[in-house]
């Protein structure tokens, strides 16, 4: 009997605790400035066809390089199609390129990292090994082989970009792995007899991940970044695909007539870079659970 | 009936060989041959300073620390020598506490998911486990309520009661307590001691106690166990250990504990400084006590045959001869000293 | 005889999210030349912060907010930052608990000895060294002339214990106020070091305040006691009296819970139920109250503040007497 009554007591208790949660979040700028911010990008890159006001790639020969006007409110480019509808449907490609390179950069660099940080050993010295080079190896001319080898679709491009900053979400992996190894309640894991995998899975993983999530959000902000500047230099997602990079470079032979276009293109770039590293700031300081001590600790 | 552990001939070295650049590293030989049973339901309470191998004698115990000599049984089972699964498989039956309420638990975990988890691992439905949480929560003196909790929400004494509760969730034969109070208010000392008294005194588990404070071992112990550099020096029952020690080191601890008792303590004769511990990685030949050792210093005094060493003139055995753990006094009290029987 | 070190009134706060939360309430204490004084509680009961808030090393945004602190009759509160900078290592000495973060491993001992000789004293670096050898001669590390060369990894933790008590006494300091000295070392060697406290005191002629946990440290080494709980002092008296009749019922109760390496075979701890308050969340009247053994509320005890009461002999309950009854 008592027992349901305690249940309940831990129900509302954990209810609690989620609302404190919450406005531990609400409360941070950073973060709401961030979230804010994606959310407005995704939302424009779902509902892109509804929001431009004209087709991506329909050219309008007579209306080339138009300065801003009712009908194309940031102009047009070289062939006449609408900045302002490039640049809505642009937003799809970077939001693809980052999630899925985060996606894939996160889940493989993190369980490479948790492994080589927790086996130690050989098995560690193996794939340090493996994370050196592939950091020492320069990620753009990576990025350009892959492209050349694969050809220059989207997913060329993700791959490209995800495997260039697997090793970077590794290597911080790892490095806070070392750093959680020795901690006794590892110790007190192993001590209850769990097996090596469910102490990563369980213990070392959920304790690393919050610096990792923050080194992996602003790594989206690069690898949007990154691709912008493949398609700058023609390797990325081909014309005429409205990309961000795209409308730089086809901007640019246009630069001193109508600097609209790529710069329109490159605050694009900036502001999506800006709220990945506000939200990334912002989990920074609201993921770690110490943080959630109201007093100081001064006794 | 036979020992629920029997621990024979324990060794385990760390460093040793070269490093990359050739400079040879010293070897710590943290513990040195340590040979001890324990019955069910007993409390052997290992006492010794900083450096003494206590902790690491513990963690190879329950093969936490990989020995590098000797055996370890446990209810009639190896530990030492089987596959990782096999040891995994008897891990319900040896638990351990650790002395650190602050690290030992996962910052991320509620305290029901940690108190659940030793249940969850070894098979049991996660429904049966929640259930037992409670009960456990309640066995050590918290509230079922506060299984949402995480540990920083708790006190340091409320942390080691989850640790406790953590380490008989399975209803294990067989507890190794790692200095559990030495973090704790002595306020708070006393409840968990109490409570750890009551856990023995309904289910029957053998503690192995591993402490620094002589008083604290004094209370829990039934028999007591004196570590100095990696050795037992001297093992007794409690209060024959206590009442009559025979070996110099214990008698010099003894005499260090300072006691809440004025009138003692201003009385008391001044101890004669003896030194600090060495370190296991330049043992002292012979007994590794001699460079300390008041005793040899007195023995030697009165003549016979000595040495020079540790800048005094001590009795040759003492020196040249590495004594063994052997009946001294009582039956059940050894000590390894070649004069355990003086005053 | 006046107090070489005095206490009124202290007390200390920290911003909090409900106003400012007290750390140290009222606390009042004094001890003379040649004397030693056991400042006595468990972790949050404002010991330390007490001390490193009358020497102005209270952490921001920690602050003083009432009270004065004498030192020979001159408060050390209403000096400039400055001015307390040069009273403290040169007037009073300080000892810290932990022996390992007190030296900085990449100088030498000597030249960290040196230093605080030299951040107060117009001498030369080889009288300063000098000095360095005589003063760990002092705190009998045997081949000074040798160890002064030492890195702190060289020395074990009570020779560092030494090291740092040799800087704290560099000065010839009038009081030494040395927190939990002996807690991170070995019984054996915590005894050499409160021996060699002892000496110093005596041969110099300094008030000892020495804070402190363990009740068989006050025993062996004050001369005086107070027990502070939750930030106030809730007994003080000669270490004799109060042992003999503790009056406090924290006190009483602190004494039974200790494991004592002599007590009969059998005896069982009576523990003080709880833990003590979050300084954020202390409870109105006394704020032992909620773990006491004879806590009354005709008497007050949820109610009010108990006050110190007695003449040497003080304790703050609603209950003495009574409390003593129950014991």
């Amino acid at each position: 009997m008592s027992v349901t009554v305690e249940q309940i007591d831990a129900a509302a208790e954990a209810a609690a605790r989620r609302r404190a949660a919450i406005r531990r979040y609400t409360r941070h700028p950073g973060f709401m400035i961030g979230a804010v911010g994606i959310v407005l990008l995704v939302l424009v890159a779902l509902f892109a066809p509804w929001l431009a006001p004209h087709s991506p790639t329909r050219t309008d020969l007579m209306n080339s390089l138009a300065q801003p006007s009712a009908t194309y409110p940031l102009g047009t480019d070289q062939f006449g199609r609408c900045v302002l509808s490039r640049l809505i449907h642009g937003a799809q490609v970077s939001l693809q390129v980052g999630f899925f390179v985060v996606l894939i950069s996160l889940s493989a660099g993190t369980i490479i990292g948790a492994v080589a940080g927790y086996a130690g050993g050989w098995i560690e010295r193996a794939l340090v090994a493996v994370i050196d080079i592939l950091l020492a190896f320069p990620s753009f001319l990576l990025a350009l082989a892959l492209v050349a080898a694969r050809g220059n679709t989207l997913d060329s491009i993700i791959l490209a970009v995800a495997i260039a900053y697997t090793p970077r979400v590794a290597a911080v992996m790892r490095s806070v792995v070392l750093t959680i190894r020795p901690r006794p309640f590892i110790e007190a894991s192993r001590a209850i007899g769990l097996t090596p995998w469910k102490i990563v899975l369980r213990h070392v993983i959920p304790n690393a991940l919050p610096p990792v999530i923050v080194v992996a959000t602003v790594s989206a902000a690069t690898a949007i970044l990154a691709e912008a500047g493949l398609s700058f230099l023609g390797l990325g997602v081909q014309p005429p695909t409205p990309t961000w990079g795209n409308v730089i470079s086809e901007g640019q032979t246009a630069i001193t007539t109508n600097p609209l276009i790529s710069l329109s293109a490159g605050l694009c770039i900036a502001f999506t870079v800006v709220v990945l590293n506000l939200l990334g700031d912002g989990l920074r300081d609201t993921l770690d659970p110490q943080m959630r001590r109201s007093t100081g600790k001064l006794l | 009936m036979s020992a629920l552990l029997e621990v024979e001939g324990l060794r385990k070295r760390f460093g040793g060989g070269r490093a990359l650049f050739g400079a040879a590293r010293p070897e710590v030989r943290a513990v040195d041959g340590i040979s001890f049973t324990l019955a069910r339901g007993e409390t052997l309470g290992l006492v010794g300073e900083t450096g003494s191998g206590k902790s690491t004698l513990g963690r190879l115990v329950l093969r936490l620390i990989e020995p590098s000599e000797g055996r370890v049984r446990f209810e009639g089972q190896e530990v030492t020598g089987v596959s990782a699964a096999a040891l995994r498989a008897m891990r319900p039956r040896m638990q351990m506490v650790f002395q650190d309420p602050y690290g030992s638990l996962d910052p991320r975990m509620t305290a029901g998911a940690i108190i659940a988890e030793p249940m969850t691992a070894h098979g049991m439905a996660r429904a049966e486990a929640a259930r037992r949480v409670a009960e456990l929560l309640g066995r050590v003196g918290l509230s079922p309520a506060m299984a949402a909790r995480y540990p920083h929400e708790f006190s340091g004494g409320q942390r080691q009661r989850i640790g406790i509760a953590r380490a008989i969730a399975l209803d294990p034969a067989l507890v190794v307590l790692d200095e559990p109070v030495s973090a704790l208010d002595v306020s708070v000392q006393a409840q968990i001691l109490n409570l750890l008294a009551e856990i023995q005194a309904r289910s029957g588990v053998a503690f192995l106690f591993i402490a620094h404070d002589l008083g604290v071992v004094r209370h829990v112990s039934d028999r007591v166990a004196v570590m100095y550099l990696g050795r037992i020096v001297e093992m007794a029952p409690r209060d024959a250990l206590y009442g009559a020690p025979r070996h110099p080191y214990t008698v010099s601890l003894l005499s260090a504990v300072p006691r809440p008792d004025p009138a003692k303590e201003r009385n008391r004769p001044r101890i004669r400084p003896i030194g600090e511990i060495g370190s296991a990685a330049a043992l002292p030949s012979g007994c590794r006590f001699h460079p300390r050792c008041p005793r040899a210093r007195i023995v030697a005094a009165r003549g016979g045959e000595t040495v020079e060493a540790a800048g005094a003139r001590l009795p040759r055995p003492c020196v040249e001869q590495d004594p063994l753990l052997a009946p001294a006094g009582e039956a059940a009290h050894l000590a390894a000293c070649h004069f355990p029987d003086e005053a | 005889m006046t107090a070489a070190f005095e206490l009124r009134g202290l007390t200390a706060a920290v911003p909090g999210e409900k106003g400012a939360v007290r750390l140290v309430e009222e606390v009042s204490l004094h001890v003379r030349a040649g004397e030693t004084l056991a400042v006595v509680g468990e972790s949050g009961s404002g010991k330390t912060v007490t001390f490193t808030s009358a020497l102005g090393l209270l952490p921001k945004p920690g602050r003083v907010i009432a009270g004065e602190a004498l030192l020979e009759g001159e408060d050390l509160l209403k000096l400039s930052p400055e001015a307390l900078r040069r009273r403290r290592g040169a007037r009073i000495g300080m000892v810290f608990q932990d022996p390992l973060t007190g030296l900085n491993p990449v100088f030498r001992v000597g030249e960290q000895i040196a230093e605080v000789l030299r951040a107060h004293l117009p001498i030369s670096r080889r009288e300063a060294r000098e000095r360095a050898v005589a003063l760990l001669a002092r705190v009998q590390i045997p081949d000074p002339a040798r160890r002064v060369d030492d890195y702190p990894h060289q020395f074990s933790g009570g020779m560092r214990q030494r090291v740092l008590i040799a800087m704290a006494i560099a000065l010839g300091p009038r009081v030494l106020i040395a927190d939990e000295p002996t807690t991170a070392l070995d019984v054996t060697v915590q005894a050499q070091v409160l021996d060699l406290l002892g000496d110093l005191r005596d041969a110099e002629g300094m008030a000892m305040v020495l804070i402190t946990h363990d009740l068989g440290v006050v025993a062996r080494q004050a001369d005086r006691v107070a027990v502070m709980y939750a930030g106030r002092v809730v007994e003080t008296g000669t270490v004799a009296e109060v042992f003999a009749a503790p009056r406090h019922p924290y006190t009483i109760s602190l004494f039974r819970s200790i494991p004592d390496v002599e007590a009969p075979a059998g005896t069982t701890l009576a523990p003080i139920a709880g833990s003590p308050p979050d300084p954020a969340r202390r409870p109105v009247g006394c704020a032992f109250a909620p773990r006491c053994f004879a806590v009354s509320d005709a008497a007050g005890c949820r109610s009010a503040r108990p006050l110190l009461i007695g003449a040497g002999h003080e304790a703050a309950c609603h209950r003495q007497g009574a409390a003593e009854l129950a014991a």
